[in-house]
C-alpha cells in the first residue's frame, strides 16, 4: 500500500481517500434506497466502522502507532453513535436488531443472543488479560521532541569562550544583504540562486560555505536531502531530525536551532528526560560562525523560513 | 427597602444617584494608577537613589521595592500529611481552581442575566418578554449563593497563600498592594450592585424608566466584575511575563508597567470570553439536569427552552474563543520562545492534545444537540439528510485537529515509521493544519444552526433561490479559502503564516454574521410547518448538554494548569525562582487526576448551589405555550400536547 502515497501530497491524499469513500457510501446508499433495498442502520454503522478501520490500518502507510489508531477508532465510533442517534427514526432503526436480539423468541434470535452474551464477557476478559499480562515489548514512550530552550546560551564555554546569545533577540550574523545588514527577506530573494555562481551574492556565498560545513559534518546523519535519512541515520532510534518536514526547523526560531546545534543531546534541559538524542555538542567541533552558516544553509536548502515575530 | 420604596414612588433621582456612585467607583483603578508612585507604592523614601532597568519595557526607573527573595526549601511550609497533600502546591492548586471556578461563575452568570434581561425588555411580545425576564431573575438567584461561596473560597485561598507560600506572597503584595486594596473595594461595590440588582428586580420592574435603570445596573455589575477580574489577572500575568521590575525583581515605581505586562491584555480578553462560555455551560447543565428530573410536561418544556437559550449564548461566546486563545498563544511565543515551545511543542504539548479532544467534543455536542433539536419541529425532515455531510466534514476536520505532530508510540512503532513524525498524518500536527481544521468545524456548526433555524419553516420570500445561492456560494468560498490557506501555510515564512489566520477567521466570521443575517431575512414571513414543541427533545440530547457543561469545566482546569505550569521552576518568570521541594512539573497522569478531582469537587459544590436555589422558592415555571402560533395548527407547543 506504500506505493499510492506521493511525497508532498500525502496528507491531502488521505483526506481525499476518506472523502471518496464517504461519497461512495452515500452514492451506494442512495442507489439501494431507490430500489427499496436500504441496508439497516445497524448494518450501515458496522460497515462504515470496518471501512474506516481498513483505511487507517492497511491503506495508510507507514502504519500509525497503536495509541493513535485507538484514538481515531474511538472517534469514528463516537461519530457513528451521533449519526445513528441524531433523530428518533434513525435511532429506532438502529436499536431494532439489538432489541430483537435481546428479546426475540425465535430459535435464531435465541442462538444469536446466547452467542453474544457468552462472547461479550469472554472478549472483556480477554481484553483485561491482555492488558495486565506482562509483556516484553518496550512501553509507549511519551517523548517530547521540541525541548524548551533556555533564555540565553553561552557558547564555547568549555573552551574558555564566553559568548552569550539571548535566544529571543539574537540573529544569524550571515543572514545579510549586500550591505552586510541583517535582512529577513534575503532568503526569499535568493531562493532560486546558484550557490556556486562565481558572482553569487554575499548571502549565497555564506549559504555555499554553510553547505560545505553541512556536508563535512552533518549529512552523515541528517542526510543529503536534509530529511534525516543519512547513512548512519538508522543506527539511531529515533532517527535524526528531518529538516524537510514542515514541523521541525520551519516551526522554530533560528536561535533555537543554533542552541540545539551548539549544545547537542547532552545540552538538553532536564525537565523532560530522557531525550534520546545522539547529536554531539557541535560547539566542541565548530566555530560559532560555522554553526550559523550551516543553519543558514539548512533553511535555504529546505526552502523553509525561520520563525520570526513582528 | 426604604430606598426602593422611594424609587417606586417615582423618585427617579435616587436611582440615578446610586448609578452615578457605583459608576464613580470604577474610576478607582485609574486614580491609583495615575497617583504619584511614591505615595502609594514605596514603603519609605530610599536613602540613596538607585536606578534599575525594566525587564520588559526596558525603561529606567528608581528602585522602589525589595528584590525578589532567594528562597530555600525552608521558606515553603507544608502540612505533615500523606502525599500528595504534603505538597503545598497541590493544596493551593485545588483551592485556587475552586475559587476560579466560582469566580468565573459569578462573573459569567450576570453577563447572561444582562443579555437575557435586555432581550426580555426589547421583546415585542410581552409574554415572551416576561419569560426571559423570569429566566434572568432565576439565574441571579443562583449566582447569589455562588457569590458567597466565591468569597469564602477567596478567603481560603488568601489564607493558604499566607500560610503555605509566605515569602512569595509577601513579595507579590509588596508590588501589588494598591491594586489589592482596589480589588477589595471593587468587590464591595460589586456586592452592593448585585444586591440592589437582585432585590430590586420586582420593584424596579415597571416596564419603563426604572426597568432601564435596573438593566443599567446589570451592565454596571458586569463592568465591576470584569474590572475585578482584570486586576486579578495582572497578578497571574505578572508571574508569567513580569514587567515594572528590574532583573532582580525590584519594583521601579511604575504601577502601569506592573499592570500592563506583556500577557495581561491577551489574558483579559481570553478570560472574559472564556467566562461567558463557562457560564453558559453551567446554565446549560442546570437546564439539562432540571429537564431530566422534571415531573410535568410544562417543566420539561420550560427547561428544554432554558437549555436551548443557554446553549445558544454559550456557543455564541465559544466561537470567538479560539481566536482569543490564538492571540494569547501568539503573544506567549512572542514574549518567550521558550514558553511557547514548552506549551505547544515540548513538555506540555500532550495536554494540548487533550484540549483538542475536548474542544472537538464541544463542537460535536453542539451539532448533535441541534440535530436532536430538529426532532421537536415538524417540517425538519428535508434538512435531516444533510446531517451526514455535516458530521463527515466535522469528523475529517477533527481528525486533523487532534492529530499530534509528535506521536505517542513504542520504540518498535517508531522504527517502523522511520522517525518521530509520520510522513502522512504528521503534517496535520502543525498550526497551519489546525487553523484550517478549527475553522471548518466552526463553519459546519454554523451550517447546523442555519438548518436548525429553517427546520419548521417554509421560506416565503420571493428571492429565496438567490438567497440560497448566495449562502451556498459564501460557504463554498469560505471553506475553499480556508483549506487553500491551510495548505499555503506550509510553504511560506512563519511570520506570514501566522497572519494567514486573519483571512481564515474573516471567512468564518463572514459566514457567521452574513450567513445568519441572510437566513434570518429569508425567514421573514415564512410559513410555519409547526411550532417548536418544547420538551419533546430526546433525553440523549440533554445528556449531551450536561456533557457540554462538564467539558467546559474540564477544559478550564486543563488550560489553567497549562498556563500556570509553563513557568516551570519560576514564581515570576526569570525574576523570582521557585526553590520549593516541589518545583518540578508533575507527570501528566498526576496532573490530569488533580484536574479531574477539581472538576468533580466543583460539580458537587455546584449541585449544592442549585439545590439551595430551589430551596429558597418554589415558583411555577412559566408556560411555554406560544400565543402567536398560527391558527389551525391545533397543537399546543408543550410536550405531550401533541398526543
Amino acid at each position: 500500500m506504500g506505493k499510492i502515497w506521493i511525497p508532498g501530497m500525502m496528507p491531502i491524499e488521505l483526506l481525499l481517500i476518506l472523502a471518496t469513500t464517504f461519497f461512495v457510501f452515500v452514492g451506494v446508499g442512495w442507489l439501494l434506497k431507490t430500489q427499496n433495498r436500504s441496508i439497516p442502520k445497524f448494518g450501515q454503522a458496522i460497515l462504515i466502522w470496518l471501512t474506516a478501520f481498513v483505511i487507517l490500518k492497511f491503506v495508510l502507510y507507514p502504519p500509525i502507532p497503536s495509541a493513535l489508531m485507538k484514538t481515531y477508532m474511538g472517534l469514528i465510533t463516537l461519530v457513528l453513535f451521533l449519526l445513528v442517534s441524531a433523530d428518533e427514526e434513525s435511532w429506532t432503526d438502529f436499536k431494532r436488531p439489538i432489541l430483537k436480539t435481546l428479546a426475540g423468541e425465535t430459535p435464531g434470535y435465541r442462538g444469536v443472543r446466547t452467542i453474544t452474551l457468552v462472547a461479550l464477557p469472554l472478549l472483556a476478559g480477554m481484553g483485561t488479560y491482555n492488558n495486565i499480562v506482562p509483556k516484553f515489548e518496550e512501553p509507549i514512550e511519551l517523548r517530547t521532541v521540541h525541548p524548551a530552550p533556555p533564555a540565553a546560551v553561552k557558547v564555547h564555554d568549555l573552551k574558555g569562550g564566553d559568548k552569550t546569545f539571548t535566544l529571543q533577540t539574537a540573529q544569524n550574523p550571515f543572514r545579510v544583504d549586500e550591505d552586510g545588514q541583517y535582512s529577513r527577506d534575503v532568503q526569499q530573494k535568493h531562493v532560486n540562486d546558484n550557490p556556486f555562481d562565481p558572482n553569487a551574492s554575499k548571502y549565497m556565498q555564506y549559504v555555499r560555505e554553510g553547505g560545505a560545513i553541512f556536508f563535512q559534518n552533518c549529512h552523515f546523519c541528517h542526510g543529503d536531502n536534509l530529511d534525516g535519512r543519512g547513512m548512519f541515520a538508522f543506527a539511531f532510534n529515533p532517527i535524526p531530525a528531518n529538516f524537510s518536514d514542515p514541523g521541525t526547523i520551519a516551526q522554530l526560531q533560528e536561535t533555537f536551532v543554533f542552541w540545539r546545534v551548539s549544545k547537542g543531546g547532552p545540552g538538553l534541559p532536564r525537565e523532560g528526560f530522557p531525550w534520546a538524542s545522539a547529536m554531539p555538542p557541535w560547539e566542541q567541533h565548530l566555530t560559532t560562525d560555522e554553526m550559523w552558516k550551516a543553519i543558514l544553509f539548512e533553511y535555504w536548502h529546505t526552502g523553509f523560513y525561520p520563525r520570526t515575530w513582528d | 427597602m426604604k430606598l426602593m420604596k422611594a424609587v417606586g414612588n417615582g423618585k427617579r433621582g435616587w436611582s440615578l444617584v446610586i448609578l452615578g456612585v457605583m459608576a464613580a467607583l470604577l474610576l478607582l483603578p485609574v486614580v491609583v494608577a495615575l497617583a504619584p508612585a511614591t505615595s502609594l507604592a514605596a514603603d519609605e523614601a530610599p536613602a540613596q537613589v538607585q536606578k534599575g532597568k525594566d525587564v520588559y519595557f526596558k525603561t529606567e526607573g528608581i528602585v522602589s521595592g525589595p528584590p525578589a527573595p532567594q528562597t530555600t526549601a525552608k521558606d515553603y511550609p507544608s502540612y505533615d500529611l500523606p502525599y500528595p497533600l504534603s505538597e503545598s502546591r497541590v493544596i493551593v492548586w485545588t483551592i485556587a481552581q475552586q475559587h476560579l471556578y466560582f469566580g468565573s461563575f459569578v462573573l459569567a452568570v450576570p453577563i447572561f442575566c444582562m443579555i437575557i434581561e435586555l432581550v426580555g425588555i426589547m421583546s415585542k411580545d410581552r409574554t415572551v418578554g416576561k419569560r426571559y425576564d423570569d429566566l434572568a431573575h432565576d439565574f441571579v438567584r443562583i449566582s447569589l449563593t455562588a457569590y458567597s461561596v466565591t468569597a469564602i473560597l477567596g478567603g481560603l485561598l488568601l489564607f493558604t497563600f499566607i500560610t503555605l507560600y509566605p515569602v512569595f506572597f509577601t513579595y507579590l503584595t509588596s508590588l501589588f498592594k494598591p491594586f489589592m486594596h482596589i480589588y477589595a473595594l471593587l468587590f464591595l461595590a460589586e456586592s452592593g450592585t448585585l444586591y440592589i440588582y437582585y432585590y430590586g428586580w420586582d420593584r424596579m420592574n415597571d416596564g419603563g424608566f426604572l426597568k432601564w435603570i435596573h438593566a443599567t445596573l446589570g451592565i454596571l455589575l458586569n463592568v465591576f466584575g470584569s474590572t475585578l477580574m482584570m486586576l486579578a489577572n495582572s497578578w497571574s500575568s505578572f508571574m508569567m511575563s513580569p514587567a515594572g521590575v528590574d532583573e532582580k525583581g525590584q519594583y521601579l515605581g511604575n504601577l502601569v508597567h506592573l499592570l500592563h505586562n506583556a500577557l495581561w491584555n491577551p489574558l483579559n480578553v481570553h478570560r472574559i470570553i472564556g467566562n461567558m462560555v463557562f457560564g453558559g455551560g453551567i446554565v446549560v447543565a442546570y437546564a439539562a439536569y432540571k429537564f431530566l428530573s422534571a415531573k410535568t410536561e410544562q417543566e420539561k418544556a420550560y427547561y428544554d427552552w432554558m437549555g436551548y437559550i443557554a446553549m445558544f449564548l454559550a456557543v455564541a461566546s465559544l466561537i470567538p474563543l479560539p481566536f482569543a486563545g490564538y492571540w494569547l498563544m501568539r503573544e506567549v511565543y512572542a514574549y518567550r520562545q521558550q514558553m511557547g515551545i514548552t506549551l505547544m511543542g515540548g513538555l506540555l504539548a500532550w495536554l494540548f492534545i487533550i484540549q483538542a479532544v475536548l474542544i472537538g467534543a464541544l463542537f460535536f455536542t453542539v451539532n448533535y444537540y441541534l440535530f436532536n433539536g430538529m426532532g421537536r419541529m415538524r417540517g425538519s425532515e428535508p434538512y435531516r439528510k444533510y446531517i451526514k455531510y455535516i458530521l463527515f466534514l466535522t469528523t475529517a476536520a477533527f481528525l486533523v485537529w487532534l492529530t499530534p505532530h509528535t506521536l505517542v508510540m513504542r520504540a518498535a512503532e517508531l522504527k517502523a515509521i522511520g522517525g518521530q513524525q509520520h510522513p502522512v498524518i504528521g503534517n496535520f500536527g502543525v498550526m497551519s493544519a489546525k487553523n484550517g481544521a478549527v475553522n471548518t468545524m466552526l463553519m459546519t456548526t454554523i451550517i447546523s444552526f442555519i438548518l436548525y433555524q429553517r427546520s419548521n419553516k417554509i421560506i416565503a420570500v420571493p428571492w429565496a433561490a438567490w438567497g440560497n445561492a448566495a449562502m451556498i456560494g459564501m460557504f463554498a468560498v469560505a471553506l475553499v479559502n480556508n483549506w487553500w490557506l491551510a495548505i499555503m501555510g506550509y510553504f511560506i515564512p512563519a511570520n506570514i503564516r501566522v497572519g494567514l489566520s486573519v483571512p481564515q477567521v474573516v471567512g468564518t466570521l463572514t459566514c457567521l454574521f452574513v450567513g445568519l443575517a441572510i437566513n434570518t431575512a429569508m425567514m421573514r414571513g415564512a410559513k410555519l410547518t409547526g411550532p417548536i414543541e418544547w420538551g419533546k427533545i430526546s433525553v440523549r440530547s440533554q445528556y449531551g448538554l450536561f456533557a457540554l457543561g462538564v467539558s467546559f469545566t474540564w477544559l478550564m482546569a486543563l488550560m489553567g494548569y497549562i498556563r500556570s505550569s509553563v513557568r516551570l521552576f519560576w514564581h515570576a518568570m526569570e525574576v523570582f525562582r521557585d526553590n520549593s521541594p516541589w518545583a518540578f512539573t508533575h507527570a501528566i497522569g498526576f496532573a490530569a487526576n488533580v484536574m479531574s478531582f477539581n472538576v468533580l469537587i466543583f460539580w458537587i459544590f455546584t449541585l449544592f448551589v442549585f439545590w439551595l436555589g430551589e430551596f429558597s422558592s418554589h415558583k411555577t415555571v412559566p408556560s411555554m405555550v406560544d400565543e402567536r402560533q398560527p391558527v389551525g395548527l391545533g397543537r399546543p407547543v408543550v410536550a405531550g400536547g401533541s398526543k
